[in-house]
């Protein structure tokens, strides 16, 4: 029983130390096969005025002159030492420049997923409730609207609002200058992003959740738990969302690392100093060391929500746990 | 015998986008305390849409166009959900036709059975309750209550799930229990058994059944009465030895 466990867990790290590999190759390969200079965004416009041998020699010096294979073994030893070399933009070591943006993401990011969390419960679960009355048809059609506004747009009409005519609220970064550490700056500063971030996503899980309810209401053991007497909304409460959550945490585990990249895009239109803004910029401008960590750490964090999710998956459903059982038992009995 | 159930001219309609589709068509009949009536019939004549009105557990699209329901002498057809509420944990049960899907497969058996307990008894204590649990898991033939409690519905086979549903039926100490096709999904030897239990029961709490079935040779053997529908219609209702008597002499009645 124990040698088991052992061994699903040396699985699930080594599908998870592929997995990691396979990402670093690709996106290795990718992005040096794509067009633009590495060269500008280390020298800047000065490119322009190096000669040919010059900018060979800086290529030379940047590691940039051999073949993708070679760079990509040298990447890879330097990696696994925990060197994964320095931001042509910033000139300094890319994980110094990641970790003074990181906290922000994963705030706002963290921030969003769990009012994300805990709304689209809320909300599906009140929508189930009201199937087809008003309340549940007026929400379900603001939320398709929301859901349909892209993000950038959302954001970009919201600093509109809140920020050009009404004056409420600042529209970007993370903090006004020389207030890095008031707490109520910050928070007017995370308002707009937050609410992009939430009302982009929100929907699609609220809705997951108001489907896969209507669907367990119709199922036969609801008319035995009304049959015992409770009340419509205890049922629902009670025995529907408990078939219904351990689908939800799995998808919440997925949708971690979807919500995150959501906030990327945010991040980005709202100048907001966080790991999303740096994907795009070294997408930008080649900065290869830099674009290569930060997709890892989003990819690393992709796969392994999605390991989670299986997990999850199998420790919360007892049926899942009692095939296993089962197939023991037929195996014990031959 | 009193009457304990009268059901006077009712019928049902469903309506569907498509259209009308009328269900029960001016069902009248009444149950005598403490008998055993068959409502027998092919199927989609509307015997589980009988029950099922009479509980008010219809879906929304289905309603009541005309007719009563009286228990005990009220009119239960006009009664809110509230009330219908109050009777379903503590006058009515009912046991379904499939075990399996009947119960909610990520529950375990002593909290299905303990809430149903709790809704009928809510001034026991927990301890209690549990006693109360075990109790009827023994009552209907299961053997270790301690540990079969703790399982989930998919640790039993549909003859012991069957069973649990029967003692989530009896926790409640119902004055009718409604039966639709109880046996109909188990095999055989399994079918025989769950009619003893029934029958046992019945003894032993005295309590009135309402028994759908689709199969004459059950229904002759529990029941005191037996009911026939064709299309939504009541057609013919008779004592058991009448019943099957004219039976024999008109095939087509069956």
């Amino acid at each position: 029983m124990k040698s088991r466990y052992i061994i699903r867990i040396v699985y699930s790290v080594v599908k998870f130390a592929l997995s990691v590999i396979v990402l670093s190759v690709l996106v290795f390969t990718i992005s040096r096969l794509a067009p633009g200079d590495p060269l500008y965004a280390y020298y800047g416009e000065r490119v322009e005025k190096m000669s040919m041998e010059e900018q060979e020699q800086a290529r030379e010096k940047l590691g940039l002159g051999e073949s993708i294979p070679t760079q990509y073994v040298r990447w890879f030893q330097g990696a696994i030492h925990g060197d994964f070399g320095i931001s042509y933009k910033y000139k300094m070591d890319v994980k110094e420049v990641i970790a003074e943006r990181i906290g922000n993401t994963f705030f706002l990011g963290g921030l969003g997923f769990a009012l994300i969390f805990a709304l689209s419960l809320f909300i599906g679960l009140f929508c189930a409730w009201r199937e087809d009355k008003i309340a549940d048809r007026v929400i379900c059609g603001i939320g398709t609207l929301t859901s349909c506004i892209p993000e950038f747009w959302m954001s970009l009409l919201l600093i509109l609002v809140f920020a050009v005519w009404l004056k409420w609220l600042p529209s970007s970064g993370a903090y006004s200058v020389g207030k890095e550490r008031s707490l109520t700056d910050r928070t007017a500063h995370l308002i707009l992003p937050l609410i992009v971030v939430v009302l982009g996503h929100l929907w699609y899980y609220a809705f997951q959740v108001r489907n896969r309810l209507l669907e367990e209401v119709r199922e036969d053991y609801v008319l035995l738990a009304r049959m015992k007497g409770l009340s419509g909304k205890r049922v629902l409460c009670r025995h529907c969302l408990r078939n219904v959550l351990p689908s939800y945490f799995s998808m919440m585990a997925i949708a971690f690392p979807h919500i995150l990249g959501g906030t990327y895009v945010v991040e980005t239109v709202f100048s907001y100093p966080g790991i999303g803004t740096l994907a795009y910029e070294s997408a930008r401008y080649q900065d290869y060391n830099l674009l290569m960590l930060v997709s890892l750490l989003t990819g690393t964090l992709v796969i392994f929500c999605n390991i989670l999710a299986q997990w999850i998956n199998a420790c919360i459903d007892p049926r899942i746990g009692a095939g296993r059982e089962s197939r023991q038992g037929e195996v014990g009995s031959l | 015998m009193p009457d304990l159930l009268e059901v006077k001219d009712l019928s049902v309609s469903f309506y569907r986008p498509e259209g009308e589709l009328q269900a029960l068509k001016n069902v009248s009949f009444s149950l005598h305390a403490g008998e055993i009536l068959a409502i027998m019939g092919e199927t989609g004549c509307g015997k589980s849409v009988l029950c099922k009105s009479i509980l008010k557990l219809l879906p929304d699209m289905a309603k009541i166009k005309t007719g009563q329901i009286y228990f005990k002498g009220e009119e239960i057809s006009a009664y809110s959900e509230k009330q219908m509420q109050r009777l379903r944990g503590s006058a009515f049960s009912m046991v379904f036709q499939n075990p399996m899907t009947a119960l909610n497969p990520c529950m375990n058996v002593g909290m299905q059975i303990s809430e149903a307990v709790r809704q009928r008894q809510p001034e026991l204590s927990r301890r209690g309750r549990q006693e109360r649990v075990e109790e009827l898991i023994e009552l209907v033939g299961l053997d270790h209550p301690g540990e079969r409690r703790r399982q989930y519905p998919c640790h039993f086979s549909g003859g012991m799930a069957q069973r649990c549903v029967i003692a989530i039926a009896l926790a409640a100490k119902p004055e009718i229990l409604f039966a639709d096709e109880p046996t109909t999904s188990l095999d055989v030897t399994v079918q025989a058994q769950i009619l003893e239990l029934l029958l046992k029961l019945r003894e032993k709490t005295g309590m009135t059944v309402v028994f759908v079935t689709h199969n004459p040779g059950v229904a002759a053997r529990v029941a005191d009465r037996v009911a026939l529908m064709r299309e939504g219609k009541l057609y013919r209702i008779a004592e058991v030895e009448e019943f099957f008597e004219e039976s024999i002499h008109n095939q087509n009645c069956i």
